[in-house]
């Protein structure tokens, strides 16, 4: 009783605080609306449902309603056969992916600031956002047309060089060299946006000393743009790494078949195939796997923040 | 741009090196590869959708059309269910994408002012960006919503992203200047009063670079229909595309699909020759909308994301 008491005079003013808040900004309340209420309906209310991941959902008794199963769920996910194979899966793709995916950008840009012609400098630049603009459906359709056993251009040539006619689509071997490169093929041009942003805010005068030094292009790029290129570079990497156990489940469900699941097999896509695919959905033991993969990835970007903040002082907050 | 072009004029009174003179080759060759990769897929592409099929077929369509047809674009534009998608994409695109720019933009502005509580409102939203709740549970969301299987979804879905709403913030803060909010507030404006009459005319940039995000991004998504939809009445393009394009499987493959429209392109046989370049004229009809749209405002959208990337 005696807290309450002391509580409700501080309550009180906190109360008067707000009201006298809430008269000042309400219009800006107003024009923030719409969009507090689909975070709060879209985003929170199914933060809110994750509790089924502990529950075993039925319909007809709803989120709340549902008989409390702990972490059964958990348990099948981490003893099923496959378990390890998808988690090995979706690291590698993503880590491969890193690892040839990450250079691309930086050498482009540096390449694209040393040409010498506007135009033709405008036009690469333009060139190379354009595949950012497709759609991953046609991406994936390009790969099959292209990478087609009978008629695509790519076995065509094979043939032709006398070589024999790969099913790229269904060999295991594939998948991932098909994923990363289109991967590469589609937005290694528009990640340059940053590097070049950074390029052209170099001061022109220490190019200019530079060269009255006697240095060469390679020299400049060497001394002047690859140093002012690595932290930026540095903070990619570090907030790329967070993303090494989330999965591009709209793309390798495209790039899934039956011959490649040795390794397209991946986290994200099993969700999908478990819970909304599935003639019999189970969404408590989707909604677990699910949930496994937001903390984990939620506790790396976290670390990998803190690590960086310490390290370099470049963090995302 | 302006220290750029000052830079070029001034270099050109110093002669270059001979090693200088070699990059300059290399580099040259270099783009011209990077060049041809970037490009030729999308010209196959292009040359493939204007040939004659048994061409396409035997893999004779290299770098120019050959016996020039439209039969695929016939096939294309007589499939009823295609365009029906096609109608759906824009209608989604359009509204939602409309939508999701004035809520961004009215958010965004009260969020580059100050107010009790912001720092709340910054870490829910943010906050977002890192967890959500998953697949499944969102799912659910939209069933117990009553949305599942309905148009609202396709547009309520995705409505704002918070990398757009920091974009559109920043903007906002930093190209236009206080001064005029003081000055706006000493000749009796309100925030409704100052956000309508400064603000709005003043965000002509930050509207188009939001305009191309969001609409880029739902023409292209496929995703949210496939989880949120039944009906293939409802169907976005993509969703359809899919079936053509990206998949293996005998019951949704270009054969099928366009062999059930037989009647209209002239038999069994005609439809499966005209459903193999069909694929390509698909391909060009679904991506030359965004391609287009970016290329005509590409001059306000790489300077946009400069704004946002700079800050973020």
């Amino acid at each position: 009783m005696s807290v309450s008491a002391s509580v409700r005079p501080r309550s009180g003013g906190l109360r008067r605080r707000t009201a006298l808040a809430l008269r000042r900004d309400w219009q800006l309340w107003v024009l923030m609306l719409p969009c507090l209420a689909f975070f709060i309906v879209f985003c929170y209310f199914p933060m809110y449902g994750v509790q089924i991941a502990f529950r075993d959902y039925k319909a007809a008794f709803g989120i709340t309603g549902s008989q409390w199963v702990g972490l059964k769920y958990f348990e099948k996910f981490f003893s099923s056969y496959y378990c390890g194979r998808m988690f090995l899966n979706t690291f590698l793709l993503n880590f491969f992916g890193l690892l040839f995916g990450f250079p691309v950008p930086i050498l482009l840009a540096i390449m694209l600031n040393q040409l010498r012609g506007k135009r033709f400098k405008g036009f690469a630049q333009t060139a190379i956002y354009v595949p950012h603009f497709i759609s991953t459906v046609v991406l994936a359709g390009m790969i099959y047309l292209f990478f087609s056993p009978t008629n695509g251009i790519i076995n065509s040539l094979i043939t032709a060089a006398g070589g024999k006619s790969i099913y790229f689509i269904m060999e295991a071997d594939w998948f991932r060299p098909l994923f990363i490169g289109s991967e590469i093929w589609q937005n290694a041009g528009w990640n340059t946006i940053l590097y070049i942003a950074t390029l052209t805010s170099i001061d022109p005068q220490l190019y200019e000393a530079a060269t009255i030094d006697g240095a060469t292009r390679w020299n400049k790029i060497r001394h002047i743009d690859l140093p002012h290129l690595v932290p930026i570079a540095v903070m990619m990497l570090i907030l790329n790494c967070g993303s090494l156990l989330s999965s591009n489940t709209d793309k390798a469900l495209l790039l899934q078949t039956s011959g490649n699941m040795a390794t397209s097999d991946i986290l994200g896509v099993y969700v999908y195939n478990v819970g909304i695919a599935a003639s019999k959905a189970q969404y408590s033991y989707a909604s677990a796997i699910g949930l496994c993969l937001n903390v984990i990835n939620f506790v790396i970007i976290m670390l990998v923040n803190g690590v960086s903040r310490r390290l370099s002082d470049i963090s995302l907050f | 741009m302006t220290v750029l072009s000052m830079k070029d004029k001034r270099r050109k009174h110093v002669r270059e090196t001979r090693q200088d003179r070699i990059f300059n080759v290399v580099n040259l060759l270099f783009w011209g590869i990077v060049l041809f990769i970037v490009l030729y897929p999308l010209w196959l592409i292009l040359i493939a959708s204007v040939s004659d099929p048994d061409a396409v077929l035997q893999a004779r369509v290299l770098i120019w059309p050959v016996d020039f047809s439209l039969m695929g674009y016939e096939a294309v534009f007589q499939n009823s269910e295609l365009l029906g998608s096609y109608l759906n994409s824009i209608f989604y695109t359009v509204a939602g994408s409309a939508l999701s720019v004035i809520i961004s933009l009215a958010a965004a502005y009260a969020l580059s002012r100050k107010f009790a509580g912001k720092k709340l409102v910054n870490l829910a939203i943010t906050f977002t960006m890192f967890f959500s709740g998953g697949l499944i549970p969102i799912f659910l969301n939209v069933r117990d919503l009553g949305l599942y299987n309905t148009r609202a979804v396709m547009i309520l879905m995705n409505l704002v992203s918070v990398w757009n709403l920091m974009v559109a913030r920043t903007y906002i803060q930093t190209s236009i200047p206080n001064d005029l909010y003081e000055a706006a507030v000493i000749d009796g404006a309100d925030h409704f009063t100052y956000f309508f009459r400064c603000v709005l005319p003043l965000s002509g940039t930050i509207v188009a670079v939001l305009s191309v995000y969001y609409g880029v991004a739902r023409w292209n998504d496929y995703f949210t229909g496939l989880v949120m939809l039944r009906d293939r009445g409802l169907y976005p393009l993509q969703l359809v595309l899919r079936e053509i394009l990206a998949s293996l499987t005998s019951t949704g493959s270009s054969d099928t699909f366009f062999a059930a429209y037989a009647d209209n392109l002239g038999g069994l046989q005609a439809a499966l020759r005209k459903a193999e370049v069909a694929k390509y004229c698909c391909i060009v009809v679904a991506t030359v909308p965004a391609v287009v749209l970016y290329i005509f405002m590409q001059k306000y959208f790489v300077k946009g994301v400069m704004i946002g990337s700079l800050k973020g």
